[in-house]
This record gives C-alpha cells, structure tokens and sequence, in this order.
C-alpha cells in the first residue's frame, strides 16, 4: 500500500516538476476550453531587461526584501510609436497582490449596492382611499363576512406584504477590503497587459480618431481609462476623450473596481502611479483608527 | 394483386386520418397566456451612455482622497436615508424626526398609523413581547 502511494506522489511530482521546467503556459493538458472561444492575437512583449533601459521611476517605499519590484513600460500620447521610452517600477504590494477574486467580487458589489436607494411602495389597505365601512351587515346577506372593502382579499383593496417605502441597500466593507480591491484589481490589469503607464497626457493634436488609432496601435482593446492625479487635464486630451464614448478620463481619486473592470485596459501617468503607491501602501502599516481619519490626526496627512 | 394493394394502402390511409381527426387532445398543463405572432426582436442596450460609462466613479474618494469625503455623501436619495439602512419601523421614525414637521397631513397621518400598527405588531404579537 505505502508503495502504490509513494508511486503516486513520485508521479505528481514528476508532473509538476516537468511544467516547472516546461515553462511557457503552464496550461494543465486537462483543461476543457470552450468550443467557441475567441482567442485575439495579443503580442506579448518581452519583459523589461535591467541592462540598458533606463528606468524612469523607483518605487518610494521600501520595498521587502524578499520580493522584487514589478516593472513596466512607459509609453506616451505624442507619437504612435513612442511605447518603450523607458521602465517603471510598481511596488508589489500594489501591483503583484494575491488574486483575491472573492475580494474584487465583494467590492464589485460593494459599489453596485451601498448607493442602491428602492423607491418601490405600494398602499397598505389603510392607505387605499375608502374602505372604513363595513359593506354589508355580518349576518343574514348570505356573502361571505367582510369589513372593509380595501382589505387584501378584495379586488381594488390594498397590499399586505409589498413594497414600502424607499428603502436603501446600503453598508460599508471595512476600509481595508475596499483597499485590498483596489490593489487586486491593479494587479490583474498588470498581469493580464492591460495596464500601461505613461509619462505625462500631453497630445499633439485634439482629434479624437487619433486617440482611438493609437489605442488600436498599441492593441490597448476596446475601452480605455486614463487615470492622471490632478484635475486639471491637457486641453487636447480633454477634447478628445469628450466625444468618445469608450474612452474616458478621470482623476485618480475617482478609481475604483467597477469602472476598472468596465473598461479593457486602464493607462495611468507616473504621477498617479506614485498617488496610488503612496495612498493604498498607507493602509498595510497604519494603527486602527481612535476617531475617525477625517478628524486631525498629528501625522496624517502626511505633510511631506 | 397492385390493385388490391393500391385499395388496402388507401383504406389504411383513410383509417389513419380517421383516427386522427377522431383523436381527443388533452392537455396536462396551464398553456402560456403570452401568446406571440413572432419572436420578438432584442433590445439593443447601449453600455457605454454616461451614466453607465461614470457609474462607480469617486466610490472610493475616503481612502484615496484623505479622507475629506465619505462615500456616504455620494448618495442620491431622501435625506433620511442617506448612510442609513434600517427595518421599516425604523426608516418610518427617522424619517419622522428628520422630516415629520414639513409633511403634509395626510401622509404623516398615514405614517404615525404604520408606525403604530408596525410597534404593536414587533412588540406586543407572536414570541416577542
């Protein structure tokens, strides 16, 4: 018996050491692909090399000594081609997070719900108009004894078990869910390529189709959303994503799970690279809070 | 002997369609009401109008935004019910505390009504009391 199951663990092993070793995919030969999958061509670009590339940006905080910075291409809106200027490096804590995809779902309707107000209400049968008479004497009609003729058994009469009322869906997920989301759907935007950074949003021209070309190029997919730290956009880029409907811009306070799951792929400036950095990394080493954070605290916010 | 067989198979025809329009149909379900003359055509969405395009968007401006907003403020409703979530007894008395003195009568007449009905209801039937 211990023979039969030390055989069985040494082929296991032997299964899992050889895709190791494979590399590649590391797609199980068992898995069942649906018949009618639609597999785009994606060009996987090579991994940032260290030698000769210069690297734009490093990350601010410390990073852990047993993890390795993740790294990006920086691109930018001048040109059509300029998408290798350089490398950027993203902190693993906030760009290579455990795939928590029960987080991100908890989040997803998070959002969906907590701003959910139901309007739906329907009259009880003391609502009704009418219905304060008893419609005919208790005994010697021969019907069936009523007294009112709003009661719910009645055709006209009120709702005993409806609607009442607005009533509102909402709730909170702990402060540190809601980061913990973020973060996650960071990562998974990282690793499946559909993150991009670039340097600054400036454009050479305000023409939207040069906007959606680039996005073509650049095999960015179908809806894109740019993400800059403060509110005050280039003009250019301004006009350009004003008439286009799958692409759209939005200050980086205004990040959130739903619109990065909405759109395909997400391009972020350095500075918001840094504002994320800095505002999501905060929470993995903060005391829980005595009063509330929007009171004054001594040392938040971080007065650098 | 092909005659004879011409008139068997056409008395066997005859037999069958016989049969048939003799047969009782019977059903043993509730038909569907809805009945329809074509399929219908679908509705065509569009997913990408502001209002889907902006949804989400600034739900998180506490964390991301020092904390100078809650997410609460973004909610579109009745004032009694914003960052509020509660039994129907307890949305009915907030909202007579926050609003009860600018109703009009006949609706805070209706409310104080249910708001008895519901206290009697949790408080005075069944285990609870």
């Amino acid at each position: 018996m211990f023979r039969v199951s030390l055989t069985l663990c040494g082929k296991e092993l032997g299964k899992r050491w050889s895709s190791c070793l494979a590399g590649g995919t590391g797609l199980p030969p068992n898995l069942r692909v649906v018949p009618n999958l639609v597999q785009l061509p994606r060009t996987k670009r090579l991994q940032p090399t260290d030698s000769s590339v210069p690297v734009l940006r490093k990350c601010d905080a410390v990073v852990p000594a047993h993890m390795k910075p993740q790294q990006a291409w920086v691109e930018s809106l001048r040109n059509l081609e300029d998408d290798q200027l350089g490398v950027t490096e993203l902190h693993p804590d906030v760009f290579a997070v455990h795939p928590r995809m029960d987080i991100l779902h908890a989040v997803e309707v998070w959002q969906r719900n907590f701003k959910r107000i139901s309007h739906a209400k329907v009259k009880s049968r003391a609502e009704v108009r009418g219905g304060g008479k008893k419609p005919w004497a208790q005994k010697g009609s021969g019907r069936a004894r009523h007294g009112s003729i709003r009661s719910p058994l009645w055709r006209g009469g009120g709702i005993s078990h409806g609607p009442r009322g607005p009533k509102s869906y909402y709730y909170m997920l702990p402060m540190k869910v809601r980061v913990m989301g973020l973060k996650v759907a960071l990562t998974s935007k990282l690793t499946q390529d559909y993150l991009h950074i670039v340097d600054s949003l400036e454009m050479p021209t305000a023409d939207p189709q040069f906007l959606l070309d680039l996005a073509q190029y650049r095999h960015w997919g179908q809806s894109v959303l740019i993400v800059d730290v403060n509110e005050d956009f280039p003009q250019n880029i301004l006009q350009a994503t004003a008439s286009l409907k799958t692409v759209n811009i939005i200050p980086a306070i205004g990040l959130n799970v739903h619109s990065m799951l909405k759109h395909e792929s997400l391009v972020l400036t350095l500075e918001a690279v840094k504002f994320l950095e800095d505002s999501l990394l905060w929470h993995d080493s903060r005391f829980t809070p005595l009063y509330p954070f929007r009171l004054p605290y001594r040392d938040f916010p971080k007065h650098s | 002997m092909s005659a004879v067989g011409k008139v068997l198979k056409a008395g066997l025809s005859l037999c069958q369609s016989a049969l048939f329009l003799s047969a009782r149909s019977f059903s043993s379900g509730v038909c569907s009401r809805i009945r329809m003359h074509a399929i219908p055509q679908p509705k065509n969405i569009d997913r990408w109008t502001e209002k889907r395009t902006m949804f989400g968007v600034y739900d998180n401006v506490g964390i991301l935004g020092n904390f100078k907003a809650h997410p609460k403020d973004l909610i579109v409703g009745p004032v009694w019910l914003r960052g509020f979530r509660g039994i129907e007894l307890q949305r009915l008395t907030r909202k007579k505390r926050m609003v009860g003195d600018r109703m009009m009568a006949t609706d805070r007449h209706n409310l104080e009504k249910r708001i008895r009905y519901l206290y009697r209801r949790f408080n005075r039937y069944g285990k609870h009391r």
